[in-house]
């Protein structure tokens, strides 16, 4: 991002300020500017038609905000919608149509003020009203896939036209990077059409074909300074990743997504492409052995299998080397709170082979189903994993099974299964909906007192120290007793054409956030 | 002749709703449903059941099946569960872009196949013939994603004389439309000329060997003549069958070049509505499948009766 201490500005502050004062019962504010930095960093220029070739949609998507799944109609959402909280580029949550807020001790009532003079594109004034509507989308008789996120939620008054406070069950001191969650896109009270999104973001939609293509016009007088500055935005729907890097190559595009590791070496040697990498802020490949089925309750056969696994040899051979090793916990590296003092587990044979004794087994147990319904790659990285389990003794079964329906069919039904996790913003929300025993997505099915125990207090805690060593504890025990084999974090792979300016790495997603079509311009 | 064709129509008729039961059976059949397709990996009990409730998943098949035939008859093909849009609106411009790219390539292929074939028959045996056959095989023999990444690389990223990406738009003229559809059509071309060409060459080729063909020689009649006026004629039917099956195949089963060259037809709409375990769009495409399968394989058993008198007889056309 811009520089390293980003993360100081105004949105941090404030949590940072209430969590140091709390305890006087202070109420601090956070900053009402929309971040002026970013603005006069450097000047963006208007203008200009920016093509997409995206990746991650299909011919079945919409604008619905309560089914939102992957990267293509995220983006389309992002053009037309805002958020309430938006994370920047160091993964801190910034102010969006939340302006400022202030939270009382304890961290369970949060007032937040609703940024003033924002209309939508029908023409209507932002209010509270609509902000409650549309957190509301997610809460109660919903089908929306945040409503578990948001059950903590009791009570969502209006104070004011431009104020609105927010009641949890339990504190919860990160509650503000819950509000950032893509799905929390705001539309004018009562809307339901779907099809025709309404929203405050600086694009309006003039035609889109689910699974072809989506045509963004600029609205005009965009509420956020030195953004949404493209007059026409086309995101094309490409999922073919050789048919999406010849297009950027032969400059059919501008930018595209999820480069194929093993072809992006070439690309970043032509002269008229930029490729942005972000490191380690993909997707969490796992192989998750589920720790309530046999052989996996003994607590040796899955350390047996995390010293196995040869992470680096699977990174350099199937990822290209494009991917950070993981320590078998989902934390980001990036994350405040990830414990760095936290050995990386190394590939050993001979501790594998010492755990699987210890387990009292044979080797021959163990059978990984894996498909390229959980990713691509897993089959080829259980290839690996077969065989530099070889020298410990254990002889690994591979299973394959078709890709549609895995999730269904798969996951959370076989003992021993390949599974991605996408990035969480906070460490709670990595830890509670990874391993928390009331977590309904707790798939290695690990239950343990303790940790949760320190997750509930690390909540609640004020203290940013002791929350850190908290936390640390709650990912050493996760790596040592859950049933995930974390082995790699992939890297974004973003590829634009060298006219595409302000297209920074992002610590959730690619493609800016998904924002590149308001953060963008033309040089 | 007329009764013939009306049996014809009638047993088609039966196939197609034949086949709309198994591809709703089926799909159905899969794991999953479009509730825990569309909610994911987040979804709970809970919310998957409103939402079943929501999109009518709870009724039995048979009254879903029954409901969707009677919209059907009505002129309704439903809205699709996952967008919640008529499915009508959307499924016209993909069957549009389906049938333009399958009718160009046919254009191109079918005269081309025939040419060749009966080039290959009139000179059976020598180079020329050879040649075509390793060419045709070779054809064949490629996988299709193999041929059209080979003329991505040349044509489009090494030359740059035609995108890769073919995807037609409203505000492209006709001669731009067309630039962007030769990749795909060059693709689908060197597919399907082969069998066809093949086919045309073996039909005559058989034919050849017949008393009268020999008669028609010893009458002094030259070699290209005896092929196109005696041996032709006779050995039709055939082709007209693998000329049908090839066009069916141009409308039904391209999934693997409409995605390569980004061509939004309907094979890819199809595919990701299994994914999405959105029935109605399934069984829309698959109506339309059914009907181009049918359809194209009625009109060529009728050419077949057409173009062979001895096809004609009454005791035949049952």
């Amino acid at each position: 991002m811009r520089d390293g201490n980003g993360w100081t500005s105004a949105g941090l502050l404030s949590r940072r300020g209430f969590l140091g004062t709390a305890a006087a019962g202070a109420l601090v504010t956070a900053g009402g500017l929309w971040l002026p930095r970013a603005a006069h960093a450097q000047e963006a220029k208007k203008g200009g038609t920016l093509r997409l070739g995206m990746e991650g949609g299909t011919s079945t998507d919409s604008f619905n905000p309560m089914t939102l799944s992957d990267e293509v109609p995220i983006s389309l959402c992002y053009a037309v919608m805002n958020g309430l909280i938006e994370f920047d580029g160091a993964g801190q949550p910034q102010p969006e149509l939340i302006e400022s807020w202030e939270v009382a001790p304890g961290a369970k009532v949060w007032t937040f003020n609703i940024r003033q003079g924002v209309t939508f594109s029908n023409g209507k004034t932002l209010d509270a009203q609509d902000v409650i509507y549309s957190i509301n989308l997610h809460r109660g008789e919903t089908v929306s896939q945040l409503k578990g996120n948001l059950e903590p939620i009791t009570d969502i008054k209006k104070i004011t036209d431009t104020q609105i406070e927010i009641t949890l069950s339990q504190g919860n001191a990160d509650f503000v990077a819950l509000l950032g969650d893509y799905h929390l896109l705001v539309v004018p009270d009562g809307h339901t059409d779907w099809a025709n999104p309404i929203g405050t973001g600086a694009y309006v939609v003039e035609s889109f074909e689910p699974g072809v293509r989506a045509v963004f016009k600029n609205r005009g007088d965009y509420w956020k300074p030195g953004r949404g500055n493209f007059d026409t935005v086309e995101i094309r729907y490409i999922a073919d990743a050789v048919a999406r890097t010849s297009a950027l190559q032969s400059g059919q595009i501008d930018g595209a997504n999820r480069l194929d590791p093993r072809t992006v070496d070439f690309l970043m040697q032509a002269p008229n492409l930029h490729i942005v990498r972000g490191e380690g802020t993909g997707l969490r490949y796992v192989f998750c052995a589920r720790v309530s089925d046999d052989p996996y309750t003994n607590k040796n056969a899955v350390l047996a299998l995390k010293y196995g696994i040869d992470r680096q040899k699977i990174i350099d051979n199937v990822l290209n080397g494009y991917a950070t090793i993981g320590n078998d916990h989902t934390v980001a590296p990036s994350n405040p709170f990830f414990n760095a003092d936290l050995p990386q587990r190394a590939y050993d044979p001979d501790k594998a082979a010492f755990h699987l004794k210890e387990a009292g087994l044979t080797g021959s147990e163990f059978r990984l189903t894996v498909s390229e319904g959980a990713w691509v790659t897993s089959p080829d990285c259980a290839q690996i994993f077969q065989q530099s389990l070889e020298p410990a003794g254990i002889k690994l079964e591979l299973n394959k099974v078709p890709a549609d329906g895995y999730w269904s069919n798969v996951w959370r039904v076989d003992p021993f299964c390949a599974v991605i996790w996408g990035a969480r913003m906070t460490a709670d929300e990595s830890l509670t909906v990874s391993y928390s025993t009331a977590s309904p997505m707790n798939d290695s099915n690990w239950k343990n007192e303790t940790f949760d125990k320190l997750l509930a207090e690390a909540r609640v805690e004020l203290d940013q120290a002791k929350r850190k060593e908290m936390y640390a504890t709650c990912q050493q025990l996760v790596s040592d007793e859950a049933g995930h084999i974390v082995f790699a974090i992939n890297d974004t792979l973003d590829g634009y054409a060298t006219t595409v300016m302000g297209v920074d790495k992002h610590p959730r997603f690619g493609m800016c956030d998904l924002r590149v079509a308001e953060k963008a311009w033309f040089a | 002749m007329g009764r013939y064709i009306a049996i014809r129509l009638a047993l088609g008729l039966v196939t197609l709703i034949s086949v709309t039961v198994l591809v709703f059976v089926a799909t159905n059949l899969l794991p999953g449903d479009a509730a825990t397709e569309i909610l994911g990996r987040g979804a709970t009990p809970e919310t998957l059941a409103r939402f079943r409730e929501q999109l009518g998943l709870d009724d039995p098949l048979v009254l879903r099946y029954g409901k969707w035939l009677w919209d059907l008859l009505h002129g309704d093909l439903g809205q699709s569960l996952t967008t919640q849009t008529p499915i009508a609106e959307t499924i016209w411009p993909r069957l549009v872009s389906t049938l333009r790219l399958a009718g160009l390539t046919a254009l191109v292929s079918v005269p081309l196949a025939i040419g060749l074939g009966i080039l290959s028959a009139a000179h059976e045996g020598t180079a020329l013939d050879r040649v075509l056959a390793i060419g045709a095989l070779a054809a064949i023999s490629f996988p299709e994603f193999f041929t059209a990444y080979l003329l991505i690389l040349v044509f489009s990223v090494k030359l740059g004389w035609f995108p890769n990406l073919s995807t037609i738009f409203p505000e492209m003229g006709f001669w731009e439309s067309l630039h962007a559809m030769v990749l795909p059509i060059v693709a689908l071309a060197c597919l399907v000329t082969a069998h066809m060409m093949r086919m045309t060459r073996t039909s005559i080729l058989s034919v050849m060997s017949q008393p009268y063909i020999e008669m028609a020689f010893l009458k002094g009649v030259p070699r290209g003549a005896v092929i196109t006026r005696h041996a032709l004629p006779n050995a039709a039917a055939p082709i007209i069958a693998v000329v049908a099956m090839n066009l069916a195949y141009l409308v039904v089963g391209i999934v693997v070049i409409e995605v390569v060259f980004v061509y939004p037809g309907l094979g890819q709409y199809m595919v990701d509505a299994v994914a999405k375990r959105d029935i109605p769009v399934v069984q829309a495409c698959g109506l339309i499948f059914g009907i181009a399968f049918i359809g194209l394989n009625l009109v060529s058993d009728i050419l077949a009766v057409l173009v062979n008198p001895r096809l004609r007889s009454p005791n035949r056309g049952r």
